[in-house]
């Protein structure tokens, strides 16, 4: 289609690259200097001028110049780092409850919580100001506010099911005793069923020989499963273990959370506002963290 | 002695005997007035002197029976009475039995059914011992100047038995005059003492007296604290746990990271270095039941103090063996001395 046809044509489009080049390097000037600075505020709004004009300036429909924009692409990570700084000290204080480590330049893998033991909960996303939380790990919270609300926890019903099944299995081993004796019983009565037995035997002897057998085999797997009880008690005991330290985590965290946000959907109202939230509170002049407690 | 001679004449005899009274009335003399100065001095060291000689002494004698007179463990209490009134300090109450005149002590903040008496080794290390349960609280050698509690019948007595029938408050106000006690003869007469899990110190560490500590222990109070207002936290360098508990009190059960033996010890913070680990046990039921209930693994070392048995040519500084005996097998050797205890 682009052909050449007149020179003052070639002049256009010299014209239209030089004005494309001026552009970006403006651009890359600005960001440039935003670095230098540390004006973070400045650093997102040239990142991502669309969001920054919808939430901050309240101005739809700017859309993001892409001429200019991939132009840092490759410095993502670089760029994570730089601006994680001020982002985690910001939300060290407004989500005192969450912990990072950089496992590798600019990527954040979140904990929920440095208590005992605790969950790994997602990342943290901050060239997007926002929480990437782990949905399998998120959704077990949400249930267990949910379940809270009954106050029951996540985890209690599988845990009252295993204490049944153990409280059974104790049961087994406490009355060895007995099913000894009424095993030597039953064998005796079988032995005296037996010797009327024959070609000759009453349908009804047979009946209750056949019974006889039949509670003597139920006896026998009872002793057996009794045999693997203690280990299997103890097996359960572990089960049970870990699940009521889940149970734990999630009263933590749900304390955790009531504690600084009131409620789980105050907590989610907030995880939508951070982007918002966080760039309010950084000081337009410098870019830097306001210290006031206006956020 | 002298009047063991075989005399024959009769003023020979009647020499002897007379012999014989000299020395008891000298004795006697000696005895009235270490008794004076037990009962009335105003130093503590001469207190002591004057204890550590009634102890040892032998009024045995084959002419003169002396009037009932006291035994070693009462001259244990009445110097830990008058070394605590000294003090002005009166918690504690010690009244002679009128059946078989005995000392006894009683603290006032728990009433008149525990009776306290000193109990006394082949060694003459004194036990302060609870009547009923038979528990010695704390060893007492007042020649080698050594005062040490006992850890595992502090909490025998005071933690399993004692919280029974008494609030944590009086039973605090019942170890307190015990904890004063070893202070005086800290400060007083130089003793070397140990308050075991009493201490308050914030840089005191309990070792546990096995040093392998299964993790699913610390797991157990971390899951009781589901339904507390306590929150276990993970130590920054994952060498433990620490229980956040009132007022900026902290429980930490904990290995020196940077020892490799990585040995578990209790470790109790608190901003004014008030709170033992003791305390920590009387006021917190979370933290009670769980050590109890996991004793075995949980169980402190008593580093038991001890006075070199044989004094042969042992150098002064090196008197003190530190045994590191468990709390077990600790109480257990004593109660094979005390079997022993006819001097």
């Amino acid at each position: 289609m682009a052909s050449v046809e007149t020179n003052s044509d070639a002049l256009d489009v010299t014209q239209a690259i030089n004005q494309q080049i001026i552009t970006k390097v403006k651009y890359l000037r600005r960001f440039n200097d935003a670095i230098s600075n540390h004006r973070d505020r400045e650093i997102y709004q040239l990142l991502d001028n669309q969001r920054y004009a919808k939430e901050i300036e309240h101005r739809e429909q700017q859309p993001n110049d892409k001429g200019v924009m991939n132009l840092v692409d490759d410095l993502a990570d670089q760029l994570s780092n730089h601006l994680s700084e001020n982002l985690i000290k910001y939300l060290g204080k407004t989500y005192p409850f969450f912990y990072y480590e950089e496992y590798q330049t600019g990527h954040y893998r979140i904990y929920f919580g440095n208590w005992w033991d605790r969950r790994q909960f997602g990342e943290l996303d901050v060239l997007n100001v926002r929480f990437s939380f782990d949905q399998t790990e998120y959704e077990k919270l949400r249930t267990a506010f949910e379940l809270s609300r009954d106050n029951k926890r996540y985890n209690s019903e599988r845990i009252n099911k295993i204490s049944s099944e153990n409280d059974r299995l104790q049961d087994l081993i406490d009355h060895q005793r007995e099913r000894e004796e009424r095993k030597e019983a039953l064998q005796e009565q079988l032995k005296d069923i037996s010797s009327r037995s024959g070609i000759w035997e009453s349908s009804r002897n047979k009946e209750s020989r056949q019974e006889l057998v039949e509670q003597l085999q139920k006896l026998e797997d009872q002793e057996d499963e009794s045999r693997n009880a203690v280990q299997t008690i103890k097996d359960n005991e572990r089960v049970v273990l870990s699940l009521s330290k889940e149970n734990t985590i999630l009263s933590y965290e749900q304390k955790s959370i009531v504690d600084t946000f009131g409620s789980f959907e105050d907590f989610e109202l907030a995880n939508r506002n951070l982007y918002a939230n966080y760039l309010e509170s950084l000081n337009e002049a410098n870019g830097k963290q306001v210290d006031s407690d206006e956020q | 002695m002298s009047n063991n001679r075989i005399v024959t004449s009769p003023s020979e005899r009647v020499q002897a005997l007379s012999d014989s009274f000299k020395d008891v009335l000298s004795l006697g003399q000696k005895y009235v007035d270490l008794l004076d100065r037990l009962a009335q001095t105003k130093d503590t060291k001469d207190l002591l002197a004057a204890t550590i000689k009634l102890t040892k002494m032998d009024l045995a004698n084959a002419f003169v029976n002396f009037p009932p007179h006291y035994k070693a463990a009462d001259y244990f209490l009445i110097f830990m009475d008058r070394l605590l009134k000294m003090h002005g300090d009166t918690a504690v109450n010690v009244t002679e039995n009128e059946l078989n005149h005995e000392f006894e002590a009683t603290m006032a903040s728990i009433g008149n059914e525990a009776i306290f008496k000193f109990e006394i080794d082949s060694r003459g290390e004194a036990a302060f011992t609870e009547q009923s349960q038979h528990e010695p609280l704390f060893y007492l050698s007042l020649e080698d100047k050594l005062m040490q509690f006992n850890n595992r019948t502090l909490v025998n007595y005071f933690i399993i038995y004692a919280l029974n029938q008494h609030t944590d408050l009086e039973l605090r106000d019942a170890v307190k005059p015990l904890i004063d006690f070893a202070k005086y003869l800290q400060q007083d007469l130089d003793f070397t003492i140990d308050l075991g899990i009493l201490a308050t110190a914030n840089d005191r560490r309990f070792m546990l007296d096995k040093p392998d500590l299964p993790l699913t222990v610390i797991d157990r109070l971390f899951v009781a604290t589901a339904d507390e207002d306590y929150m276990l936290m993970n130590l920054p360098r994952n060498n433990g746990a620490e229980l956040i508990l009132d007022q900026g009190t902290k429980l930490d059960i904990a290995f020196d990271p940077d020892d490799y033996s990585q040995e578990w010890a209790f470790l109790v913070e608190d901003p004014d270095e008030q709170v033992s680990f003791f305390d920590v046990l009387l006021h917190y039921g979370l933290v009670r039941k769980w050590y109890l209930a996991d004793r075995d693994s949980l169980a402190v070392r008593t580093d038991h103090m001890e006075i070199a048995d044989d004094e042969e040519a042992v150098p002064d500084s090196a008197s003190l063996a530190v045994d590191q005996s468990d709390e077990e097998a600790e109480v257990t050797t004593k109660k094979d001395d005390s079997e022993e205890n006819d001097e």
